[in-house]
């Protein structure tokens, strides 16, 4: 059912406006039923009425002769006429309609008519005793359609009403009226009428909708592609409360703009702050006699300002002010490689001609160091290949960025270690996250390498992925979007 | 150069400056050290420099400043003491024609190294007339070297990366071009040592840089070996 509902703004407004509509005219046409169904008894109330007063009249001439009537014998009896009877022909099953019962009166009364009594009753199919005094069925009526020049075919039958008037003590008239539908096409009308309706809103309707989410996809695309400070203002336009949005939109932007400047002036210190003294310790470290305890504190000073790198970095991302260049892929691994080869470190790299792609090489080769210094020190050694892909190697990272033309620049990092329990593969992207193996910490870093990795492959439209090799170990891969 | 190398220390954290000052005594050198800008000026008036250690953050008139008005006056060799790490701060000191940098924190030993080689290239290396480092652009077989971004830019305007140790080893050949220099040269150029026995490290960076640079690195047409044991920058050399 969710799926059914439209997503847009326009499609959301069109559907509850159809729906609407829709509701009110069915509630219309209940209305108009009912009134309908209630002006079907009163035209036949009004003919029955009308028979009863022109019967009462004709009783009342001189020469009436009422004995026709008293006599046994039907043939005289004319058709269609009232009957008159000693009791009202209305019996106590048949549902009474009170309202008309008192509009008859009072009609009688108007005309000057004196009626003791008036009782009028519907009913599904006309009592037997009734059958001789019916108006408005049979011939008699094509007849007078006919004469009217009205053509076509009688509408059905839909019961009858009863109608007893008392004369006189003992003394009723009855007369049998048939209820006709008058519209049966009533239904086939509103539909019609709504959807002409619908059809006129829909011109503004879609205007309006256009209107008023043009400006709000403008702001839904500034919002995705948020890069503070670095972004133009979005142009304020739709309705006051739109452009009041976009306006909100833009002075948030220059206020996370201006935070984030204060953030880079604040770790600016902060990094020279601790540096200095770092360096310091450093220098005095040379002092030391004792080569291996100056060493181990050569290295735990170089640990510390790798964490501190590390964190700067990340806190520092995005907002880079290197810009993209083109870059040979190639030799940027090379010398990656060449920097763990020279430490004695196991990376080899398998060169696949030459690729370029407009990267951060400073960021990227960083993110590289970060991947190669995990496989070396948690899987003995790198084995760093390069491939470039329409799609093959898609999976389901549904990155919504790399549209265009899907290619794609993947950069293996595959070592010879453990691998990692498919449950623990995205956790090791968390901040200070560790496998479980290095817990110790004895193999060092900051913790933020593979976040940092990812980030920064983020930050250039790619991804970073770890995958259990089924040869064993584990893959690390860098994508790029090769465009 | 008359017995030692007088090195000018500015840097305005005394828990850093002084113990790198009696390092860097202790390693040879006269030191001299300022805290400020302004007491460097004072000191500068006094004494003849061959180097400059300059930090970039100080109160008062910043690093850079005082990079470019030393600049204007001297030649004297200036490498700066950063704490930012970052590469956009790297190429605006090189930019104002400093000649090297290192990052806080430091190993002492690279920078004396580094010292070693600033002074080595510009007491004795100036055969064509240009400082190397201090924005010269070198443009070689296609390829061109901007020495204030320290990038390696081929004929497509792609950038290949180079590391450290190939970038001094290619400006080494390029400022020298035609000439041939032997391991010891290089190595003496490019990291101010002396070559172990059986050292490596210079034929190491000769052919990852060829790896890199050349069409074919097995059959190199840049960077020659010269029969005897050196190596050779061949072809025209461009300097902008």
């Amino acid at each position: 059912m969710k799926r059914l509902l439209p997503k847009s703004l326009i499609g959301q407004l069109l559907a509850l406006v159809a729906v609407t509509l829709l509701i009110a005219q069915a509630i219309n046409i209940v209305l108009l039923y009912r009134g309908a169904q209630n002006q079907k008894i009163v035209e036949a109330s009004v003919a029955a009425a009308g028979r009863i007063t022109g019967e009462v009249e004709r009783m009342s001439e001189p020469g009436f002769r009422e004995r026709r009537l008293r006599r046994d014998g039907k043939r005289w009896i004319r058709r269609n006429r009232p009957s008159l009877t000693v009791q009202s022909a209305i019996g106590p099953s048949q549902r009474r309609l009170p309202a008309v019962e008192e509009r008859a009166a009072r009609a009688f009364a108007n005309m000057g008519i004196s009626v003791l009594a008036v009782q009028v009753a519907q009913v599904e199919t006309l009592p037997a005793n009734m059958t001789n005094s019916v108006i408005g069925r049979g011939g008699e009526r094509r007849k007078t359609m006919r004469a009217v020049g009205y053509r076509n075919k009688p509408r059905p039958i839909d019961g009858y009403i009863l109608m007893s008037a008392q004369i006189a003590d003992g003394q009723w008239l009855n007369i049998a009226s048939t209820i006709r539908d008058r519209n049966p096409r009533l239904v086939r009308t509103l539909l019609f009428q709504t959807a002409v309706i619908y059809l006129i809103l829909l011109i503004p309707l879609i205007w309006l909708g256009r209107h008023i989410s043009r400006p709000l996809k403008a702001l839904t695309k500034g919002a995705e592609d948020f890069r503070p400070g670095a972004q133009e203002p979005i142009a304020e336009s739709g309705p006051p409360d739109t452009r009041q949005l976009i306006a909100a939109f833009n002075e948030m932007n220059g206020r996370v703009g201006a935070m984030l400047d204060e953030k880079d002036v604040m770790l600016g210190a902060i990094g020279h702050d601790l540096r200095t003294p770092l360096a310091a310790l450093r220098v005095r470290v040379e002092s030391v006699e004792d080569e291996d305890e100056r060493n181990r504190m050569i290295a735990g000073i170089d640990d510390m300002d790798r964490t501190l790198d590390d964190i700067l970095s990340l806190a520092r991302l995005g907002r880079s002010k290197e810009a993209a260049e083109p870059t040979d892929i190639s030799a940027l691994i090379e010398t990656v490689a060449d920097e763990f080869t020279d430490m004695g470190a196991d990376v080899s790299f398998t060169r696949s001609g030459r690729i370029t792609a407009p990267i951060r090489a400073t960021l990227i080769r960083r993110a590289l160091r970060n991947l190669i210094s995990n496989a070396v020190n948690y899987g003995q050694s790198a084995a760093i290949s390069v491939e470039k892909s329409g799609d093959k190697d898609g999976d389901k990272s549904g990155d919504k960025r790399g549209d265009k033309r899907g290619d794609k620049l993947v950069i293996h990092v595959d070592d010879q270690g453990p691998g990692l329990a498919e449950d623990q593969i995205e956790a090791m992207f968390e901040p200070f996250a560790r496998a479980e193996i290095s817990r110790n910490r004895a193999t060092g870093g900051s913790g933020l390498g593979l976040t940092l990795a990812r980030a920064i492959m983020r930050d250039h439209g790619g991804d970073v992925q770890l995958k259990n090799r089924a040869e064993g170990g584990l893959r690390a891969s860098l994508i790029l979007s090769a465009n | 150069m008359a017995g030692q190398t007088h090195i000018l220390l500015v840097d305005d954290e005394a828990s850093l400056r002084e113990p790198l000052a009696d390092y860097l005594t202790k390693q040879g050198f006269r030191v001299q050290q300022a805290s400020d800008a302004s007491q460097a000026r004072s000191v500068m008036n006094a004494f003849q420099f061959d180097i400059i250690l300059l930090d970039i953050m100080m109160p008062g008139e910043d690093g850079l400043s005082f990079c470019r008005h030393v600049r204007e006056k001297t030649e004297i060799p200036v490498i700066f003491i950063s704490a930012k790490g970052e590469e956009l701060e790297r190429i605006v000191g090189l930019e104002l024609g400093a000649d090297d940098y290192v990052t806080k924190p430091f190993s002492p030993r690279e920078l004396v190294a580094r010292i070693k080689v600033v002074l080595r290239r510009t007491s004795n290396g100036n055969g064509n007339g240009v400082k190397p480092g201090s924005g010269a652009i070198y443009q070689f077989s296609g390829w061109t070297l901007k020495t204030d971004q320290r990038s390696l830019i081929d004929s497509e305007g792609v950038m290949v990366p180079l590391s450290s140790g190939e970038y001094q080893m290619l400006l080494a050949l390029l400022s020298r071009a035609g000439q041939v220099l032997n391991r010891d040269q290089l190595l003496d150029i490019t990291q101010g040592r002396e070559a172990h026995a059986f050292d490596r490290a210079v034929d190491n960076q000769i052919s990852r840089l060829r790896r890199k640079i050349e069409a074919d690195p097995k059959n190199p047409a840049i960077v020659k070996t010269v029969w005897g044991g050196g190596y050779v920058l061949a072809g025209d050399v461009q300097t902008l």
